[in-house]
């Protein structure tokens, strides 16, 4: 195996450790050690066991799904700025979420489903736009479908937030920047489930993605049906991408960069892509979060601010090394 | 359908919600059955107890807790508390709303107050989680006031102090109450609780009943909920007699064009309110109103 990926898979176990050991309340290296060993006082166990534990595992699913679907449509767009939320994802969850803040309904599982629902029906939504002009197969059909759907549901945001009490505005706000300060073990399982199944079906397509990346007749030269396969990739993606939003808002930025830290390292072969572009998600979205809880400790950033702030000097880097 | 109109955000549904559940006692006492008694986010009340480290999320909750005696076994406060004066000793635990829960829980509480938002159920939820009693409140109208201080103090064994704080606030707000309707003039008042986008105070929040216990009419007391939006036009149209206004914002009215086609304005009728004493649905309800009559009735209760 590439001595980088081995790099990046031991940066991702200690960033993963750093981040249960370190939060706003600071802990002694004795105490972690007890909470191990089981021996600890229950503040500290609950605090590394019960708030910083399911959020660090959180954060590693939540990076895994958006590095995949990220370099999934990539791929299958062949676009190298494609990212999750493009077709329509972002929109349609923001309109699902601040509708239910609107109408008061506060409870985290309702915002999670509100969300998900409101992702869903846009997607659906971009597909069939696309459909109904002919050209399922055509990339720029699809962005653009995206697009038009994207500005309808920021307008549609617009008015909800301004007709809204001032509360309502402010958990919708605050929902729309990303966050994993909600995190339980229940939304882990769930996110969880979903990467799992979809990971291992996008894993086991990966090779279309390379057909794909050719052209859509080269694809078809080589028995890959340029629109069922693009089809399934794109609703695969967009799954992922929906699923990560009903567990933690808006990430933006993971999956635009992740794909791209993946090609450098391992080239362009889709089913080590795809693994790599899981794996740099997941240390990104778990450092990020890290910096997002300690930096002004007690209050906490939005993680979709840190992400992007973090994510921005890299991308830079990595484009001058491009040269 | 009770449980949508908890949840919708007028007071209308409040009222309603209230009415439905004093039914519901009513029919419970009849049968000797009590209804379990909820928080402000609908969540079971914590039971009383001796309660040693509590923190408090909320400045009004703070000041109650202070009032209550239990001052000294506060033991985190938000950042935004600052009455009374002896609050600067207790830890700050950062924000009210959204808050770390990680910090306070390293604060080793045996019953948090938070503030009844929305925004606090995932705070709520894994405080309970925790193992630590959580009790949302949620501080609107001064019956609501009451209801808190007499919750609070049946929590943490303080019930006959409580009562002494509700009857002590209730005695002060008569006796403006009284004063001011002796008067017989009341003037219409205009509260500017934010500029852009233009908001005032409704009939669902305490500021709005202390200007009519101070002896003026919130010239938008028809309108539910504590803080809607409204259009300048609606403000001149209605004219009233008086501006009252934040510090920050009521200086500059009269310099603003707009604002000076407001006869309040141009006449020199703005009242600026004392924000800290009068901004809190607090213990410190009676010097609020006291404060807002002689604004608004200069020379009454020297």
């Amino acid at each position: 195996m590439n001595v980088r990926v081995a790099l990046l898979v031991v940066a991702l176990v200690v960033i993963s450790l750093a981040a249960v050991a370190f939060g706003p309340v600071s802990l002694a290296p004795v105490e972690l050690w007890r909470v191990v060993v089981g021996d600890a006082d229950p503040v500290s166990r609950t605090i590394v066991l019960d708030v910083r534990a399911p959020r660090v595992v959180l954060a590693l699913l939540v990076g895994a799904a958006l590095g995949l679907s990220g370099s999934v449509l990539q791929g299958a767009l062949r676009n190298a700025l494609a990212e999750p939320y493009l077709l329509g994802v972002s929109g349609g969850a923001a309109v699902g979420a601040v509708t239910a803040t609107a109408f008061g309904w506060n409870d985290p599982t309702v915002l999670s489903l509100a969300a998900f629902g409101g992702a869903l029906v846009a997607v659906f939504l971009v597909m069939a736009i696309a459909r109904a002009s002919g050209r399922t197969a055509d990339p720029r059909i699809l962005l653009m479908a995206g697009v038009v759907v994207g500005a309808f549901a920021n307008a549609a945001i617009m008015v909800l937030l301004a007709t809204a009490p001032p509360e309502a505005a402010r958990g919708a706000l605050w929902w729309m920047m990303g966050s994993l300060g909600s995190a339980q073990w229940t939304d882990t399982l769930r996110l969880g489930v979903v990467l799992v199944v979809a990971g291992a079906a996008l894993l086991h397509w990966a090779r279309d993605l390379d057909a794909l990346a050719l052209g859509p007749d080269a694809a078809a030269a080589l028995g890959v049906s340029p629109e069922v396969a693009s089809r399934r990739f794109y609703l695969t993606a967009s799954l992922l991408a929906a699923a990560t939003v009903a567990a933690a808002g808006l990430v933006g930025f993971v999956g635009l960069l992740v794909p791209h830290v993946a090609r450098a390292l391992v080239g362009a072969r889709h089913r080590a892509v795809l693994v790599v572009s899981a794996l740099a998600g997941s240390a990104l979205v778990v450092a990020s979060d890290l910096a997002a809880r300690t930096a002004r400790a007690p209050a906490e950033l939005p993680l979709g601010a840190v992400t992007a702030m973090v994510g921005v000097p890299f991308f830079l880097s990595l484009l001058r090394r491009m040269r | 359908m009770s449980v949508f109109r908890f949840l919708s955000r007028g007071s209308a549904g409040r009222r309603w919600y209230a009415a439905v559940v004093s039914l519901c006692v009513a029919c419970g006492g009849a049968t000797g059955e009590t209804p379990p008694a909820v928080d402000d986010l609908g969540d079971p009340l914590p039971p009383p107890g001796a309660r040693s480290r509590i923190v408090s999320l909320n400045p009004a909750t703070t000041e109650i807790l202070f009032a209550l005696g239990a001052g000294d076994r506060l033991v985190g406060r938000t950042r935004w508390d600052s009455w009374p004066p002896e609050v600067v000793a207790v830890p700050d635990l950062g924000d009210g709303i959204r808050p770390s829960v990680e910090t306070v829980i390293s604060a080793r509480p045996d019953l948090v107050v938070l503030y009844a938002a929305g925004d606090n159920r995932d705070a709520a939820q894994a405080l309970r989680a925790a193992g630590i009693a959580v009790m949302s409140l949620r501080i609107d109208l001064i019956e609501q006031f009451e209801r808190a201080t007499l919750l609070l103090g049946e929590t943490i064994g303080a019930t006959q102090r409580a009562r002494t704080v509700v009857d002590s606030v209730r005695a002060k707000l008569d006796r403006v109450r009284d004063a001011a309707s002796a008067l017989g003039s009341r003037p219409t008042v205009f509260i500017l609780s934010w500029e852009t986008p233009l908001m005032t105070i409704g009939s669902g929040s305490f500021l709005s009943e202390l200007v009519e216990i101070a002896g003026g009419r919130n010239v938008f007391g028809d309108l539910d909920g504590p803080s809607p939006q409204i259009s300048f036009e609606e403000v001149l149209r209605r004219d009233p007699t008086f501006v009252l206004g934040r510090p920050e914002t009521a200086g500059k009215l009269g310099a603003s064009d707009r604002w000076r086609g407001l006869p309040a304005v141009r006449d020199g009728r703005v009242l600026v309110m004392d924000t800290l004493l009068v901004g809190r649905p607090g213990v410190r309800l009676g010097e609020a109103a006291v404060s807002l009559a002689r604004l608004l009735h200069p020379g009454i209760l020297p």
